[in-house]
């Protein structure tokens, strides 16, 4: 027998036959920038997952987490990969209590499970996260990523949200941080560690979140502009005043007309913000009227809402923008960048600008609250000859977003690209302590390696 | 090393009037708002971070411990140098280095008091929500170390929701920056971890704190039970209601009789609990949602609800709350205080064992907490000088702590583990979840320079 099948009948062993796939095609399926596991495992318990991570550790065997494969392309090339662990079959609610506003469940499971799950629920609930694809993104990886969406102007981020969880780590070692009380402090906060870690340092198997009420009512107001300052000006306003939107996105004319939900803009309209509002009733009217107020100051041309459905299918259209656009365009580059907010329509600007240089079509949404700007670039032909001018392109943007105390992530591109640009941006004075964590939790280096910042 | 040839490293790094070892300085130095004692071999007032670097550096080259320190208002031991070392003091890095309206963030010396930072945001229309009941003298640094909470947490969260990048000084004294103004910076959240680690990772020397405009409106009301229990029901009832107000603060029938005879902020005497609920936000609805509240109170026997109905009477309901532990102190010559922390659901349940626990051992106990937390904060009220006493205050804390965790939840909330609760660290956590929290200590601190012998019990590797 080879020495891989002696390795795997192990995993055989411990999950059940059934749960072990090592037929190619599959395993084509689930490479990452080219490289193929040679075997999927799916355990059904944490400690499955814990005695599946230690046999791997025990082997030097490389192990990629999985949830739904929405977020594979993130992060740099791996290194290698043997085992893609996924946690399809991690999917159950393990302790939902609505009155305590807190709610556990397993990492397979999908955000959307979860929502519906909880609107159910008396006067019903629901977990304050609104990242890309909810539909098939996993509970694990959007924490493993630190996804978020429009919605973090008011709720804030996974850091915010997620008060427990239960990790395997690499040695096996089920480990529980937090637990279910919106306050602790008992030890290290270890749920911050395996926030956005990709894998790296752990195996997210539970978790804890906070929840809210659903909201009583919901509105989005659309606010065209011509010029980007009118925009920004406005913008700067909502963030100063006193008026609380959950979100406030600024979109270029090229990101309004790739949306996947039509918007007709106003003749001269080349700038839309979109609000989103949710509260008390009485709070949604009054401040659609203040804002609508406030942006005839500084020029707009047109104001729209939207309610209950197309208010829904407005913001699912900003959330997953990407879907879709990646079939029309396979060469697409999605890129994250960061910055002071009050920077947010001096950096839209520039990035318009850079692009409209090179010639090359950019779309941009930015959490024009927060200092986020997502930017979406469509090279048109000749791809492979643009491969240079691309790249360049990233160093530029990345240097702006620099200059404003910020950096810029390649949240996905073609393989061509990830090969010659570090996809974290600039390194930072704190991944010496980094590096320090990475080498102490996984001496063997098995989890994910690669694929984070500075090549762990 | 000798004191007297640490000292004198010290002066040349730092100037004399800068380093403390007379015996009445190391006897200060030694306690904090705990019942422990410890003595450090002397205390240094560095002035920049370039001070702190040279004197972590030159601590780190002789083998030396390190402990931070603000005002000493920790309450759970974890500024005392247990085991000796320097203990740096911030009290000469007090400066707020920056109010940054537009980008909605402040950057402040770790000595700076939290209430010195809202009293320069007022005047922008600005706040920073977290607000530790000692927030006159509690310190930005002592904050970041303890993760502190206060009332306004329950719907702004703690103080980790509220930090977002520090400049933090390594054990070996390396610089290096964590977070940042800007959110999401590629890496591991280390200013997340750092963020109530007790002082036990690095020390930090900035911080980077999120502001926030000032709330629309406000509305305070002061509801009045004839039982704990009701007053209980209540507080899980209106979050169960799916109703999450600024604050809900709890005060017991003996806090209530302290704060009158010391405050006076017009609490009723006769009362057995009072809740203390704020409303902030919009002012839409906000009438609406105090009468939800209200129906709920009256539905759990409340006695009367009040609203106060000018910002004088509201700040004077805020200084009974604010000032309770201290007017607690009144009582008794001692208290200790416990901070378990259990799912709002099970509060009624667990406040009812709490008094069982206060009568078993035959001890006063007064409650002022976060009730819409979950964030219990029974006082044992006893004379130190009472050695029976004294055992039987530790007998209770622990079960207190014990039943915090039975019911689902934890044994510290807001305090941190600190000296005092290190051994209870095992109620909630296994040997290997304390491992993996040992790794991370490995990491930031491999020779265990910073703050030794806290947070972490001994386990069996």
């Amino acid at each position: 027998m080879p020495k891989t099948d002696k390795l795997f009948s192990k995993l055989r062993e411990i999950i059940g036959e059934a749960n072990v796939i090592q037929d190619p095609d599959k395993l084509k399926a689930y490479a990452i920038d080219g490289k193929k596991p040679k075997v999927i495992v799916s355990p059904g318990t944490i400690d499955e997952v814990s005695k599946v991570v230690a046999h791997a550790n025990q082997q030097h065997l490389f192990i990629t987490p999985r949830g739904n494969g929405t977020k594979m392309g993130m992060g740099g090339i791996p290194k290698k990969i043997d085992i893609i662990l996924s946690t399809s079959q991690l999917n159950r609610i393990t302790d939902s209590d609505c009155e305590n506003l807190t709610l556990s469940a397993e990492s397979g499971m999908t955000l959307d499970e979860v929502q519906k799950s909880l609107a159910k629920v008396g006067k019903g609930y629901f977990l304050p996260l609104d990242p890309p694809f909810t539909e098939k993104a996993t509970l694990g990886g959007i924490i493993a990523t630190n996804s978020s969406g429009p919605k973090r102007l008011l709720y804030g981020t996974v850091r915010d949200l997620i008060i427990g969880a239960k990790t395997v780590f690499p040695n096996g070692d089920i480990v529980v941080s937090g637990g279910k009380t919106v306050k602790n402090v008992s030890g290290y906060d270890m749920c911050k560690l395996l926030i956005g870690s990709y894998g790296t340092l752990g195996i997210l198997c539970e978790m804890t979140f906070k929840l809210l009420p659903l909201p009583e009512k919901e509105a989005t107001l659309l606010l065209s502009f011509a010029k980007l300052e009118e925009a920004d000006n406005f913008v700067r306003e909502m963030r100063g005043s006193q008026l609380i939107p959950s979100s406030i996105e600024t979109l270029n004319a090229i990101a309004v007309q790739k949306m996947k939900y039509a918007i007709s803009m106003p003749p001269n309209g080349n700038y839309l913000v979109a609000i989103g509002l949710e509260g008390v009733a009485e709070s949604i009217d009054r401040q659609i009227f203040e804002m609508s107020e406030i942006g005839k100051k500084h020029g707009i041309l047109e104001a729209v809402t939207l309610y209950s459905e197309k208010h829904q299918a407005f913001w699912i259209a900003i959330r997953d923008f990407s879907k879709g656009l990646t079939e029309k365009c396979p060469n697409l580059i999605s890129l994250k960048s960061n910055f002071l907010i009050s920077k947010s329509g001096e950096m839209l600007e520039s990035y318009e600008k850079i692009t409209q240089g090179l010639g090359i079509d950019g779309a941009f949404i930015s959490h024009a609250g927060n200092g986020i700007l997502y930017s979406y670039i469509l090279p048109a032909k000749n791809f492979r000859s643009k491969i240079e001018s691309l790249v360049e392109l990233i160093g530029k943007l990345t240097f702006e977003a620099m200059k404003n105390e910020g950096n810029l992530v390649v949240e996905s591109s073609p393989l061509s690209i990830k090969k010659k640009v570090d996809v974290w941006g600039q390194s930072r004075s704190d991944y010496l302590v980094v590096r320090r964590l990475k080498e102490q939790i996984d001496p063997g280096g098995i989890l994910n390696i690669g694929r984070f910042v500075g090549g762990i | 090393m000798d004191r007297e040839k640490m000292v004198e490293e010290l002066v040349k790094l730092v100037g004399k009037e800068n380093v403390l070892s007379s015996e009445t300085d190391l006897y200060l130095y030694g306690y904090d708002a705990s019942l422990f004692r410890g003595k450090p071999d002397c205390i240094v007032l560095p002035g920049s971070t370039e001070e702190v670097s040279k004197i972590v550096k030159f601590a780190h080259e002789a083998g030396v411990h390190v402990v931070g320190r603000g005002s000493g208002t920790n309450l759970s031991g974890g500024t005392i140098p247990t085991q000796g070392g320097i203990v740096v003091h911030f009290s000469r890095m007090n400066r707020i280095l920056e109010i940054d309206i537009e980008n909605q963030r402040a950057v402040v010396e770790p000595g700076v008091f939290t209430l010195a930072l809202k009293n320069a945001l007022a005047r922008y229309g600005y706040v920073y929500q977290p607000d530790p009941a000692s927030e006159k003298v509690s310190t930005f640094g002592g904050n970041f170390g303890e993760n502190s909470g206060g009332p306004h947490c329950l719907k702004y969260g703690v103080t980790t929701n509220h930090i977002l990048g520090a400049e933090v000084v390594l054990y070996n004294g390396d610089v290096v920056h964590v977070g940042g103004k800007t959110l999401d910076n590629p890496g591991y959240d280390l200013t997340g971890v750092l963020v109530g680690s007790e002082g036990t990772l690095g020390i930090a020397t900035k911080l980077i704190l999120r502001i926030m405009p000032k709330p629309e409106a406000v509305k305070t009301m002061l509801a009045i039970y004839n039982t704990l229990e009701d007053a209980g029901k209540t507080v899980s009832a209106i979050i169960g209601d799916g109703i999450v107000p600024a604050t809900l603060e709890m005060l017991d029938r003996l806090t209530i009789k302290a704060v009158e005879e010391s405050i006076h902020a017009g609490f009723p005497l006769d009362a057995e609990a009072v809740l203390i609920i704020e409303l902030d936000g919009l002012k839409d609805g906000m009438e609406r949602l105090a009468e939800r509240i209200m129906e709920i109170c009256k539905k759990n026997n409340v006695r009367e609800v009040k609203a106060a109905k000018t910002e004088a009477e509201r700040m004077q309901l805020w200084a009974g709350r604010k000032g309770a532990f201290g007017a607690i102190a009144r009582l008794r010559p001692n208290y200790l205080v416990c901070d378990g922390t259990v799912p709002r659901t099970k509060l009624p349940e667990v406040l009812t064992k709490v008094m069982e626990v206060g009568r078993k051992y035959d001890l006063s106990i007064a409650n002022v907490f976060h009730a819409g937390d979950g964030n219990l904060h029974p006082l044992i009220l006893f004379d130190e000088r009472n050695e029976e006493e004294l055992r039987k205050v530790h007998l209770a804390g622990s079960e207190i702590m014990k039943l915090c965790a039975e019911a689902g939840g934890t044994i510290s909330g807001e305090h941190g583990i600190g000296t005092e609760k290190k051994k209870e660290m095992l109620f909630v956590f296994t040997p290997q979840d304390i491992g993996a929290m040992k790794k991370v200590k490995m990491a930031f601190d491999p020779e265990d320079i910073y703050n030794p012998g806290k947070v972490l019990p001994e386990i069996q590797e």
